[in-house]
């Protein structure tokens, strides 16, 4: 399978008045063409330091990255000419009209004028643009203004598009109008390297996850390998009768609402229903969600924040 | 990128932060004339009139030079604030290219600003084309100097607010302490050699002998362009060394 990214002893060291952080330390990752690829991780897992070195916009410490085969630092121009990013945070100009944004994108990156009014009707149309292709984007919803951001880069003949963190802040609805627009960039054969600290979405979109914590990649592989490589693959959730003291022989027992969520492994998992069932307990067993994996792998909730202390649940940035 | 696809691309950064802004707020075109027609007010009410052309080659100076304070908030809101440098670095655009295309963009956007000065010179005289020519070679490498300056500073700050503060004390005294607005014999004599550190005096002097206001001979104009054209040149080499297209 063709490599579009590949990171090889990959480190990152930030010096600053306050002294040093580590933001990646010795990663190796290898992202294949042509599918989404979701790094999901906590706030200052250093996602974004991965996807700006990558994209050509930072330099690392340590290690090599190649692009299509390209590296970072010696073949720069040649990554930059198969590029496409959409930063995090990143806005548009404030007196761009959506138009404007994706056409002038792609003239400055290079673009016949027009082959580039052929690419931005289409994409517009396309993504559902088309009726506010005068407005100015800044004036659009958050979720249609990401969306004209992601247009922009899919309209371009970049091969690898980087999107970093393209949905944080937005409602569940304004979500799911930017994943239409990062699965429509796979159909045609390029890559897209996603970040994101939702779950699902990563485990929507993507091909392969990548986790990571502190700096460095703690579970790696397609969603389902994922699930097949922890300890625990199995979620029971069981209110009544039983109390946690019989419980603990089966799994790992946490308090839930109303009752206890047990991670086991799938012969206890069985045992285990079965058990509650007899005694009249109400019982739900399924497969462990990402949500779990990252709890039991990092050992907090991809919501905690590690400035905050306290009940570690944020309510989203 | 071939340099046919580089000037192409250079110009279409031009077109977008120079002319589609006027399109979308012609309202921020009056905010250019402001500082330099309020000086020219001034000035030429203050001297009963006489000073009138040192009031309107005063505005032109200073029209220029705004244009690199507006480079200079914009490439900093631009890095910081909106990302939108990190766009351009992550595609085939190199970073001279995108520098010139926004100096080049600030420029057309101060065109309607100094098309006001052009017409209150020819409304008060008539222009000898040695005089415009002089005027254009004169402000062009007025810009050059100021775009340099603004990006050089534009690489220090990250925060907007900073840009703003730190752009008025330096349009402070590049236009108003020197004799930009009038004859340099106005200064005390006591502090006058002060005048001659800032680069803008040389302007001054030059465009003050294009407007016939002051005798220049030919070997201290040529001394004033070289001055001039050397202290472009200088800005223009710290900007390059200070110019960042991959973060550290
Ligand atoms: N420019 C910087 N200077 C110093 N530290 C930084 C800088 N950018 C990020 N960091 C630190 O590096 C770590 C990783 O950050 P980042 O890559 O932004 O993580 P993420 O995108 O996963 O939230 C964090 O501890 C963050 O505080
Ligand atoms: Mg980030």
């Amino acid at each position: 399978m063709p490599v579009a990214v590949e990171a090889r002893h990959l480190s990152k060291t930030y010096e600053h008045r306050g002294g040093k952080t580590e933001a990646l330390t010795n990663v190796d990752l290898t992202i294949p063409a042509g599918q989404v690829y979701g790094m999901i991780g906590r706030n200052g897992a250093g996602k974004t330091t991965f996807v700006r070195v990558a994209a050509t916009q930072l330099t690392p410490t340590s290690g090599t990255v190649t692009v299509l085969g390209y590296d970072i630092l010696r073949e720069t121009s040649k990554v930059r000419a198969r590029i496409a990013a959409v930063p995090q945070e990143s806005r548009p100009l404030y007196f761009l009209n959506v138009d404007e944004l994706i056409f002038l994108y792609l003239t400055i990156r290079g673009t016949d004028p027009r082959d580039a009014r052929k690419r931005t009707d289409a994409i517009l149309e396309e993504l559902g643009l088309a009726s506010v292709r005068k407005r100015l984007v800044h004036m659009l919803s958050g979720g249609m203004r990401r969306r004209a951001m992601v247009a922009m880069v899919l309209a371009s003949d970049a091969e690898v598009l980087y999107l970093d963190e393209p949905t944080t802040g937005l409602d569940p609805i304004a979500r799911r109008e930017v994943w239409s627009a990062v699965r429509r960039a796979v159909r045609d054969g390029r890559t897209v390297l996603l970040t994101t600290h939702y779950l699902d979405e990563a485990e929507a979109l993507s091909g392969r996850i990548a986790l990571l914590e502190g700096g460095q990649v703690r579970l790696e592989g397609t969603p389902s390998s994922i699930r097949d490589r922890v300890h625990q693959p199995y979620r029971i959730v069981v209110s009544g009768v039983l109390g946690r003291s019989e419980l603990e022989s089966f799994g790992t027992v946490s308090p839930v609402e109303g009752g206890f969520l047990i991670f086991a492994r799938e012969a206890p998992a069985r045992e285990l229903a079965l058990l509650a069932l007899s005694k009249g307990a109400k019982v739900s067993l399924g497969p462990v969600t990402l949500e779990d994996i990252f709890l039991q792998v990092v050992g907090k909730s991809i919501d905690a924040d590690d400035t905050s202390e306290g009940d570690g649940k944020e309510g989203g940035a | 990128m071939t340099e046919r696809h580089r000037l192409r691309s250079l110009l279409w950064i031009a077109y977008m932060n120079g002319v589609v802004p006027m399109r979308t707020q012609p309202l921020y075109l009056l905010s250019i004339l402001a500082s330099p027609l309020s000086f020219l007010f001034f000035v030429t009410v203050a001297s009963h009139g006489t000073l009138i052309f040192y009031g309107i080659a005063g505005g032109m100076i200073l029209t220029v030079l705004s244009v690199g304070t507006s480079l200079q908030t914009d490439m900093s809101h631009y890095r910081t604030d909106l990302k939108f440098q990190d766009v351009i670095v992550a595609s085939p655009v190199e970073a001279p290219i995108y520098v010139a295309g926004i100096a080049l963009s600030e420029l057309i956007y101060s065109l309607p600003g100094l098309g006001v000065f052009v017409v209150l010179w020819r409304l008060n005289g008539p222009i000898s084309p040695e005089a415009a020519l002089s005027v254009v070679g004169i402000l062009l490498t007025v810009w050059a100097l100021a775009t340099s300056l603004g990006f050089t500073l534009s690489t220090y700050f990250n925060d907007i607010r900073e840009t703003f503060v730190f752009s008025s004390i330096v349009s402070l005294g590049l236009s108003v302490l020197p004799p930009v607005y009038y004859p340099i014999s106005a200064i005390p004599a006591s502090v006058r050699w002060l005048a001659y550190l800032s680069p803008t005096t040389y302007a001054a002097f030059l465009m003050q002998g294009a407007f016939g206001l002051q005798p220049l001979s030919l070997p201290s104009a040529a001394v004033d362009w070289l001055i001039l054209v050397l202290a472009a040149i200088a800005l223009l080499a710290i900007a390059a060394v200070k110019a960042r297209w991959r973060d550290p």
